[in-house]
């Protein structure tokens, strides 16, 4: 078999090699030491050429790019927290203001009770289910740490305006998802100097990679028993096959678990379409979206001609509370589910 | 078999088993040699009647007929456009659905969701940039490359902030690497559940990548005594983090701005992104704004609640990083069925996240019985490599599977040994021997041994 890397790298380094000969008799020494040679040249890993330079008492010439990055840059940016509570800021939140501000910034995908929306996260319950045929990774089963729903908080939620929580609105959204645990009691308020004292159960549940685990030997003939072999088969109609397959379907937009019982099949592929594409704003309001089921928020635009919401919602429309871009920025979605996808957040908000 | 018939099927281990036929082994193996003289002759009249009969079946569904011998093509008979008619080159109209896709219900919605490469059509080992599979926890964002800075602190001598211009100075490196989701898979721990290779392999991809290596721009911060672990942050709204320890720092990671020949899509972190060789594709962190030393890991969201591997007695594994040996034959796969009896080339894909692939066996039968597959083309430490094997289809239902080894002398495990040792509820890592039963009509459908 023919690998072409190996022999490659074998003729560089004899290259290399050459050319370093050669400089050195020019005089050139200074040059074929210099840093571009070392990590660019022979395939060679310039970790280890670097520290073999320094090893030899070679001093090692940096490239000198790039600025010195100042203290207020860094703090700019700076925003991870370490499950020793290093990087926490100053400030504090209480679970009774996390649980307004959770009400408003998180029950709409998460749930009111931390229970998760659709697909969207759960948040609170599931203790003692790992182990289970159907395990429930919540916050309080499975994380091991509260340094990281706070970091996470801050750096990635609410998942519409990331980094948009003060300090002290996510000391209080912590201690709310933590009291929807039963980790802290309804009147506790979390601070930099209390962090300390969380202790999440599942704490120890975790332990370093330790792979390989199965040793498969390399069996040629005879490996199992021809008679013993059972097939399962491929569970048919939940693959996008339209591509390959006469009858198939793109996608199954909603599976029937989800899907209201109640529900006509139109409200269905509307309320998929919304849970999916539209309730990201349409669920908190943000960007000043009315928000679906709210009536005062509705009742002007229910009065105006459907066709003109249908319009709004296609092509996009500037309003006097905020913006909605075409589709709701979701061009990947036709019209009829956009129009259903209204009609779904009309019936639900008249 | 009827769908109807499948919808009984439960996707647990204790669903509904049936058993087929397996092809007599001696047949097989008596046929499968590699092609010589006449029989050689033979496969490339096959593959032109093949390529004939492709042609007839496009060329008829877009215009007229005509355009096939003894008639001279329309457009031999007329001009095609200029230069710089697509200043931007794209792919023929043709091979529109040569696309990624994905699984909608996968995900609550598509701005933090996965999308899969067209494995069955790619060809040798490089993904084209428009069709690497994607991953994004907060959507794509479109960084404008003269406003973002590339931040380096933390246990270090000097504190340094670059400019993309200032990267592109440091000597650069261009590897082929493959980067895989070390989700890949994971939809069929319980059960098949795919219809499609695209679906059940194509969180995988592999590009040539251009940068610089992290070691390089740790010198130049030097790095203090000790640091051990480097934090890797992106610049999205999800501003995704992830702990990498120093020992791979300065080993083989990358700091890339270019994939095959030019500057990273937005889809893979332009303006600049990690490249973790070989290991879960998560750590790969796209936009890369900031990298931290310190002297434990970090313990973000994406090392602890997801990319954590659930056992069976309810305790998970952690910084879970390399994807282990793995391989899935492509051809035939069900988006790529045989048609009549006679040569195919069976071809399919290896790759290991610690290092060269050494070979690649195939069963017929299922994995009673195991035939070397020659490697194709280049075997290069962490990239994908190609295999193929000849073989002369005598019209019968087959179990087809491939089994990788790589340099360290791991075996790809079969199902059963990975669930006897982990249970089915880790999501993450599963790289078993792939059973595509090919039918005596020539499709192929997805299925499990357990």
């Amino acid at each position: 078999m023919f690998r072409f890397p190996d022999l490659q790298i074998i003729k560089r380094v004899a290259a290399v090699l050459t050319l370093a000969g050669a400089m050195t008799l020019l005089g050139c020494s200074e040059k074929a030491s210099s840093p571009e040679k070392q990590s660019g040249a022979a395939g060679q890993k310039p970790s280890g050429a670097l520290m073999k330079a320094s090893a030899d008492g070679v001093k090692h010439e940096l490239f000198s790019v790039g600025q010195p990055a100042t203290q207020a840059q860094i703090e700019g940016w700076d925003i991870d927290v370490r499950p020793d509570g290093l990087g926490l800021p100053e400030g504090e939140g209480s679970v009774e203001d996390g649980e307004m501000l959770y009400e408003d910034k998180c029950a709409s995908c998460h749930g009111t009770f931390g229970e998760g929306e659709g697909r969207w996260p759960k948040l609170a319950g599931g203790m003692g289910t790992l182990s289970q045929e159907r395990p429930d990774k919540t916050v309080g089963s499975y994380w091991p740490y509260a340094s990281t729903l706070w970091d996470y908080i801050r750096r990635a939620m609410p998942f519409p305006a990331p980094q948009s929580l003060a300090v002290d609105e996510v000391y209080a959204i912590t201690a709310y998802v933590l009291n929807l645990n039963d980790l802290v009691d309804d009147d506790f308020v979390l601070s930099r100097d209390n962090f300390n004292s969380i202790k999440m159960p599942n704490k120890d549940g975790f332990f370093i990679d330790d792979r390989p685990d199965v040793k498969n030997p390399r069996c040629l003939s005879g490996c199992l028993d021809p008679a013993t072999i059972k097939i399962v088969e491929t569970i048919a109609g939940i693959t996008p096959t339209a591509h390959i397959k006469e009858g198939g379907t793109d996608a199954r937009a909603y599976s029937e678990e989800e899907a209201g019982g109640d529900n006509t099949e139109a409200q269905s592929a509307g309320k998929s379409v919304h849970d999916s594409a539209c309730k990201i704003c349409h669920g908190s309001g943000v960007a000043g979206a009315p928000i679906t089921g709210n009536s005062d928020d509705w009742q002007a635009r229910i009065k105006q001609d459907k066709a003109l919401i249908y319009q709004h919602a296609l092509e996009g429309f500037q309003g006097e509370s905020g913006v909605m871009p075409a589709k709701g920025g979701q061009t990947q979605l036709d019209d009829i589910a956009v129009k259903a996808a209204v009609d779904y957040m009309l019936e639900q908000s008249h | 078999m009827s769908d109807s018939d499948n919808k009984n099927m439960s996707q647990g281990s204790g669903g509904l088993l049936r058993s087929k036929a397996m092809p007599s082994l001696k047949t097989l193996s008596g046929e499968a040699e590699p092609l010589k003289g006449g029989d050689r002759r033979g496969f490339l009249k096959g593959l032109l009647a093949m390529t004939g009969a492709a042609a007839t079946g496009q060329v008829s569904a877009v215009t007229s007929r005509g355009n096939l011998p003894p008639e001279v093509p329309s457009w031999t008979k007329s001009l095609g456009r200029g230069v710089v008619s697509k200043p931007y080159g794209t792919p023929s109209v043709y091979e529109k659905d040569v696309v990624r896709r994905t699984v909608p219900w996968l995900t609550a919605e598509s701005i933090s969701s996965i999308s899969m490469s067209p494995l069955h059509e790619l060809k040798g080992l490089i993904t084209p940039n428009g069709l690497v599979f994607e991953r994004y926890h907060a959507g794509v964002p479109e960084i404008d490359p003269e406003q973002h800075r590339l931040m380096i602190h933390g246990l270090v001598e000097r504190p340094l902030i670059f400019t993309m211009e200032e990267l592109a100075r440091f000597p650069s490196v261009s590897e082929i690497k493959f980067i895989e989701c070390p989700a890949n898979g994971g939809m069929e721990w319980k059960g098949p559940q795919m219809e499609g290779l695209q679906f059940t392999h194509g969180m995988l991809s592999c590009c040539e990548w251009t940068g610089v290596r992290l070691s390089t721009l740790l010198a130049e911060v030097g790095v203090k005594p000790e640091g051990k672990w480097v934090l890797a942050e992106g610049a999205d709204g999800a501003a995704m983090a992830r702990s990498i320890p120093i020992e791979k720092a300065l080993d083989d990671t990358l700091v890339v701005y270019a994939q095959n020949g030019e500057a990273l899509r937005p889809e893979q972190g332009y303006p600049v992104r990690l490249l973790n060789p070989g290991w879960e594709g998560n750590t790969s962190v796209k936009w890369l704004r900031r990298l931290e030393i310190g002297d434990q890991p970090w313990h973000m969201r994406e090392e602890t609640s997801k990319y954590t591997d659930l056992m069976a007695d309810g305790r998970a594994r952690k910084f879970t990083f390399v994807q282990e040996c793995n391989s899935v034959i492509t051809s035939p796969c069900p988006e790529k069925p045989w048609q009549n009896a006679g040569w195919y080339e069976i071809e399919g894909l290896a790759w290991s996240g610690r290092g060269a692939i050494k070979a690649v066996d195939i069963s017929f039968d299922g994995g009673v019985n195991w035939l070397n597959a020659p490697l194709k083309g280049m075997v290069m430490a962490k990239s994908l490599t190609r295999f193929g094997y000849r073989f002369k289809w005598p019209g019968g239902p087959l179990l087809l599977q491939s089994r990788a080894l790589d340099e360290t002398g791991y075996v790809q495990p079969t199902l059963r040994q990975l669930r006897e040792q982990r249970g089915v509820n880790s999501i993450y890592h599963k790289n078993a021997i792939h059973t595509w039963r090919v039918e005596a009509d020539g499709s192929v459908r997805n299925v499990q041994i357990p």
